[in-house]
């Protein structure tokens, strides 16, 4: 072989090389986009010409007991221009044109300035909002003028057309997710189930739902019937506010029970917060100025409750056959222990004297509770505060507070917890326990589980919630004489109904650590007595102009019993006369 | 024009005058001979027929894709329409709850002139030998 041809054999093989090299090196840019990036790469390609949309579920609605709309969706636009289009389309005549579509933007939205709509037309960004949640008309407005690089953009929201009207029961919405009260608890259940919407769209964008599309509808969220009476709620609310502003008080809880069912026919706290606006309310307190506004106070803000608490002590000693109504102490204003427990003194220093079971409600004597308390002993009393459900969350919504006591388990407890427990103190409870307390006195002893969904219709799909029995706390005879008790008690309180008979216990619980003027005074009871329809309770905090019970939470009490009497047209249970 | 019967006879014939006949020539004659259809038909007229044929499937194609993208266009503003009804109707829900809710009632029952009754001045009247409601009567259930 000539070296001429090896030479020319030599070139051939390294073009033959050069070219399988490239052939490897096409081979691998072709596995590359083809292979491996095959999955982002079709993606893509998809993208440009499928609509993938997630279709989001409609918010079931809340109703009240009579079926008025307490919460709704409505969808609004947002207003958005493109100032980096904007400035593209009209760059030969852009001061003039923006100044045209300035002033007309303007026009439609009047709570936009012309300044800031000029300022977002010179950002240099793809999209911006102008204007939020839009009224119709606006929108309409804004449709009709057909100004270039604007759009709307829809938005459902969550609307509340009672504005602050159980504001505490139904909290609010953020975004889909439901923050507080009714909203947070059945979250799951209003939120229904998002659908999906897939289909290949045009040159223009618009989907072509006549070829290759697919569609999932979206589940609407179970609609929600409450057991509140937005009437009542109404009442309520308004009488709450009118008494804290007049008492010059800092916050108050009112609750109004169904006597036999402990369904909740309103539930009221002040302050409250409106929660189409609840951002407004961000800085705002209540419970005493301690919590979030947004926080129901009848769970969240527990209390020393004071004398109402001595129903339970009287409850425990009659049911146990510890005492009659007819027992009688001799109550010399103060009673002195031997063992070091500290003296306990009537909350007026009052000496009564000798006095029965009766009288020592009527009275409110610190120390004929805190005598019951020492017969029974820590083994009798502390099982019948368990029974009554204190230190136990009601379990109507979150966030609650279940508020706590010691026992003679518990490390650090002395006599003196035990006694002041009995009218009291040195125990905490949420108004929800307490009014529960007594709704269960009212109910012949049997409490039951205090609930707000009266109903929910999942799409047709409707299930009533039933009354439950918690449990037995006191037996009915025990329930019929506490119930005397506490008639003789309103009686003697001169809180009285024309024609109703009524049963009621007042507190004035202070704070330690605070002056003895700065009360949280409240009455809890029920009526008619005879026949129990509605259990209240009204608490008042810090009330300055009255301090105690009887006089500050009286007469909103009564208020709101006269209305419930009218508005449910409770048959009188005495002696009918004229008023 | 042959019919097959003689075009097999004349075919024959040329077999027969010559022993080893051009391998090239025959199966042109045959391919002539072919008849895809129940009637004759040339090749230029059966290309005509392919053309219009096929002239045909397209218009109907573009018909049809135009009655598609019509329904399409149909489907899509019926679908708008409904998405508009659907807000006014949520809006029309709303209004009527705002204005069912006591706070409205009362300002407009206010602004009437009118004041909220004072349950204080309820007269309860008796009515003798009137029998006990129902306890289950729903009147004073809430």
């Amino acid at each position: 072989m000539s070296a001429e041809l090896r030479r020319a054999r030599s070139r051939q093989m390294i073009i033959f090389l050069l070219g399988c090299g490239g052939m490897v090196i096409l081979l691998g840019r072709l596995y590359y986009w083809q292979i491996w990036q095959s999955g982002p790469l079709t993606l893509l390609a998809n993208s440009e010409h499928t609509q993938n949309q997630i279709l989001s579920a409609p918010r079931g609605l809340i109703y009240d007991a009579q079926g008025h709309l307490l919460a709704t969706n409505v969808v609004r636009d947002d207003v958005y221009i493109t100032p980096l289009q904007f400035s593209s389309d009209f760059a030969d005549n852009y001061p003039a044109e923006l100044s045209t579509e300035v002033h007309a933007l303007h026009q439609v939205l009047p709570s936009v300035s012309e300044d800031q709509l000029n300022q977002d037309f010179g950002l240099s960004l793809q999209a911006v909002r102008v204007a939020q949640q839009v009224d119709p008309g606006q929108s309409q407005r804004l449709r009709d003028l057909h100004l270039p690089d604007t759009f709307l953009e829809p938005q459902t929201w969550r609307i509340y057309p009672g504005g602050d009207l159980a504001s505490q029961i139904l909290g609010y919405t953020q975004g889909d997710k439901g923050i507080y009260g009714i909203e947070a608890k059945y979250n799951t259940l209003l939120a229904g189930k998002a659908g999906s919407f897939t289909a290949e769209t045009d040159l223009s964008g618009n989907p072509l739902t006549v070829g290759a599309s697919s569609e999932q509808d979206p589940v609407k969220g179970t609609d929600l019937t409450l057991t509140v009476d937005s009437f009542m709620q109404y009442f309520v609310q308004n009488a709450l506010q009118n008494a804290i502003i007049q008492l010059e008080a800092t916050s108050g809880t009112v609750i109004v029970l169904n006597a036999h069912s402990g369904a909740v026919v309103a539930m009221a706290g002040y302050p409250t917060f409106d929660p189409n606006h609840y951002s407004d309310f961000a800085d705002q307190k209540g419970c005493v100025g301690s919590e979030d506004v947004y926080l129901n106070p009848a769970l969240f803000c527990d209390y020393e409750p004071g004398s109402t608490m001595k129903s339970v002590t009287m409850a425990a000693a009659l049911e146990q056959h510890v005492i009659t109504p007819d027992t009688s102490i001799n109550d010399p204003g103060y009673l002195n222990f031997s063992d070091g427990t500290p003296t306990v003194h009537n909350w007026d220093d009052e000496s009564y004297g000798k006095e029965t079971m009766t009288q020592v409600l009527q009275h409110s004597a610190n120390v004929g509770a805190a005598t019951v308390a020492t017969w029974l002993g820590p083994d009798r009393f502390y099982p019948y505060l368990e029974r009554f459900g204190f230190g136990q969350p009601t379990g109507l919504f979150d966030p609650e507070d279940p508020g706590g006591y010691r026992t003679n388990t518990s490390a650090g407890w002395t006599k003196s917890d035990l006694t002041r427990q009995a009218f009291g103190q040195s125990i905490t409870a949420s108004p929800l326990q307490m009014a529960r307390v007594y709704q269960a006195i009212a109910n012949g002893g049997a409490m039951m589980q205090p609930y707000i969904l009266a109903s929910t219709n999942d799409n047709g799909h409707i299930v009533t919630m039933k009354p439950q029995m918690l449990r037995r706390v006191i037996s009915a005879d025990t329930a019929k004489t506490l119930t005397s008790m506490l008639v003789s008690t309103a009686e003697y309180n001169d809180i009285s109904l024309p024609n109703y008979s009524l049963a009621i216990k007042t507190g004035t619980a202070t704070t330690q650590g605070l002056s003895t003027d700065q009360t949280e005074a409240s009455v809890a009871g029920f009526l008619p007595a005879s026949n129990p329809q509605f259990v209240i309770l009204v608490k008042i905090d810090r009330p300055q102009k009255t301090i105690y019970g009887g006089t500050a939470a009286g007469p909103i009490w009564k208020a709101i019993a006269q209305q419930l009497v009218l508005h449910y047209s409770i048959p009188a249970d005495q002696q009918v006369g004229t008023q | 024009m042959y019919g097959l019967k003689a075009q097999t006879v004349a075919s024959s014939k040329v077999t027969s005058k010559s022993a080893k006949p051009s391998l090239g020539v025959l199966p042109a004659q045959r391919r002539r001979h072919i008849r895809p259809f129940f009637f004759h038909i040339g090749p230029v007229a059966l290309c005509i027929v392919c053309v219009l044929l096929i002239s045909l499937m397209a218009v109907l194609y573009l018909s049809q894709v135009g009655q598609v993208v019509t329904a399409n266009h149909q489907l899509q503003n019926i679908r708008n329409e409904q998405a508009a009804l659907e807000r006014q109707n949520q809006d029309l829900v709303d209004t009527v709850a705002q204005e069912q809710s006591p706070a409205y009632i009362v300002g407009q029952v206010q602004k009437m002139g009118l004041e909220p009754v004072d349950a204080k001045n309820l007269w309860v009247l008796q009515v003798p030998h009137l029998q006990e409601i129902d306890k289950s009567n729903q009147s004073i259930q809430p």
